[in-house]
């Protein structure tokens, strides 16, 4: 999807400025491990699926140029998201790249692709830096899990999150977040199965409001630099995720910068091809995700 | 996304049939599977079943109700070209190093340890159970009757030569040993079973790799 000029880009529909966010430091370095992908779920924010490569496999030597230059900026985590990182055949020595300077957040659907090389992520527990992997189950009914994910792959994804948990890495789990839900209700129903897989009953559980499909258009409010003074405090503007990550993502064979995790389907969040140049560039909230932050506070971070 | 041309199309049922591509260039490992494209550009993975050294690349479908892109398969005719995804997989038989390997697939299942036999002529695994429902679905079997250890099981066709009943009648044929890798694939009821199987015999999940191709409440 492309937004058509800059004078489009910098004023919303009204001609009022179109809030921004600029960037004052690189905390977090997330990486697109590409959109290829074992599931095949209707309402993937990435139109992941088998084979698709929209957004192609990083490379340990497209990783390794962007960790290197991060830890410049003083980075302290690496975050990773696909598709589904264990189908990327390159993934687990990017992950051991990046465990060897900080710590690091995967976030997977924990069937197949993970399950059959835990002989080769066990090793990472030896690393220096901790692992956490965000699995995701999107509801606390399986069927309703599994009616978007494929049969069984509920009580896979929870029987891998407890042998995760058990080997001794990081877990939490992220679902899907209903409009008007009694979220404090619907976090609790995950007990039995948290009580089932031997996890913490407080495991840390992220919640996804509905991002739509890649290069959707859905009509939401727009966001202008009123709207980002008026609305929202220092602090506030500060939890944007624009504000302190950004986003690998390779495409056509070149690797770019992107303004957050959620916005790879417009050009204009390519903020540049280092991450130098991408911290420099003022991050407009143009696009229809960027609502969620700015209603809800949304962040795909977690704390380590 | 490329496209390849149809060398041929085999069929050994009126659901089962063998779809042979030109290869091309393309480079493959063992348990590798590639998206094909049906022309309303719905696409299914399907793993090949061929060796990594043959010219043509070759892929077990099933033609399953409602199944847009194998019903489209199935019509495709000498010449056609079919739209494909480069290769990808995690699946790999064989592929743990300083291992030796337990086979066991249930239908079109058998595709990724063909690729692999037919990849590594001189390398048998210690056992190759394969379950089918009757005998004329069986793909290459006297390719798999080579193998020394190999058992066919027909869950609705008595013979004389082969088990009848589900393969996860044949488990107690495993061996067992630290330096085994089980690698099950084809039907989820089947790996679900024979994985708290070999857990219970004391096998470390880590030595055992499995790939769903069907459900159970999926199969006629």
């Amino acid at each position: 999807m492309k937004m058509n000029s800059t004078e489009q880009w910098n004023y919303t529909s009204q001609q009022e400025p179109r809030g921004y966010i600029q960037p004052q430091s690189l905390e977090e370095l997330w990486f697109h491990t590409g959109t290829n992908c074992n599931l095949r779920c209707p309402f993937c924010l990435e139109g992941s699926k088998p084979g698709d490569n929209r957004i192609e496999f990083l490379t340990l030597a497209d990783a390794q140029r962007f960790i290197d230059e991060a830890l410049l900026l003083g980075v302290k985590k690496f975050s990773f998201t696909g598709g589904e990182p264990f189908v990327n055949p390159e993934f687990i020595p990017i992950l051991a790249a990046a465990l060897a300077h900080h710590p690091c957040l995967l976030l997977t659907n924990a069937t197949e692709p993970l399950m059959n090389q835990m002989g080769a992520i066990l090793p990472l527990l030896e690393q220096p830096n901790s692992l956490n992997f965000r699995v995701s189950l999107d509801h606390p009914d399986p069927a309703k899990h599994d009616e978007s994910r494929g049969k069984g792959n509920f009580r896979k994804a929870l029987d891998t999150l407890g042998r995760l948990h058990r080997e001794g890495f990081g877990v939490s789990i992220a679902r899907h977040m209903l409009p008007g839900e009694d979220s404090v209700a619907v976090d609790q129903d995950y007990a039995p199965y948290f009580e089932t897989a031997r996890v913490p009953a407080d495991l840390t559980i992220i919640k996804f409001p509905e991002f739509h499909l890649p290069g959707s258009l859905p009509q939401v409010a727009e966001i202008t630099e009123t709207c980002m003074t008026q609305y929202l405090s220092a602090e506030r503007r500060a939890a944007f995720m624009c504000n302190y990550s950004k986003m690998i993502v390779k495409k056509n064979g070149q690797c770019g910068v992107y303004a957050c995790t959620l916005v790879d389907d417009v050009d204009n969040y390519d903020l540049g091809k280092t991450l130098h140049e991408a911290m420099e560039q003022r991050v407009m909230l143009g696009h229809h995700r960027c609502y969620s932050c700015f209603a809800g506070g949304a962040s795909c971070s977690e704390g380590s | 996304m490329s496209s390849l041309t149809v060398r041929n199309v085999i069929f050994r049922t009126d659901e089962l049939f063998e779809l042979q591509l030109e290869r091309g260039t393309l480079q493959f490992e063992p348990g590798s599977c590639m998206a094909l494209f049906s022309d309303s550009t719905e696409s299914r993975p399907y793993s090949i079943a061929a060796g990594t050294g043959d010219e043509i690349l070759r892929f077990l479908v099933r033609r399953v109700a409602d199944g847009t892109v194998s019903h489209w398969l199935a019509q495709r005719k000498q010449g056609d070209k079919v739209q494909v995804s480069a290769p990808f997989g995690w699946f790999r038989p064989g592929a743990a190093t300083g291992s030796r390997s337990v086979f066991i697939a249930t239908g079109t299942g058998i595709a990724p340890f063909l690729s692999y036999l037919r990849s590594n002529p001189s390398c048998t695994p210690e056992l190759c159970l394969y379950g089918v429902r009757r005998l004329v679905e069986a793909f290459n079997l006297e390719e798999l009757q080579r193998i020394e250890n190999f058992s066919l099981a027909l869950s609705q066709e008595e013979t004389n030569d082969h088990f009848y009943g589900r393969v996860t009648g044949l488990l107690e044929q495993i061996p067992f040993s630290d330096d085994i890798h089980y690698y099950l694939c084809g039907l989820d009821t089947m790996i679900d079973e024979t994985s708290a199987w070999l857990e219970n015999h004391g096998v470390a999940y880590t030595q055992i790799h499995r790939e769903i191709f069907f459900y159970e409440d999926e199969q006629h």
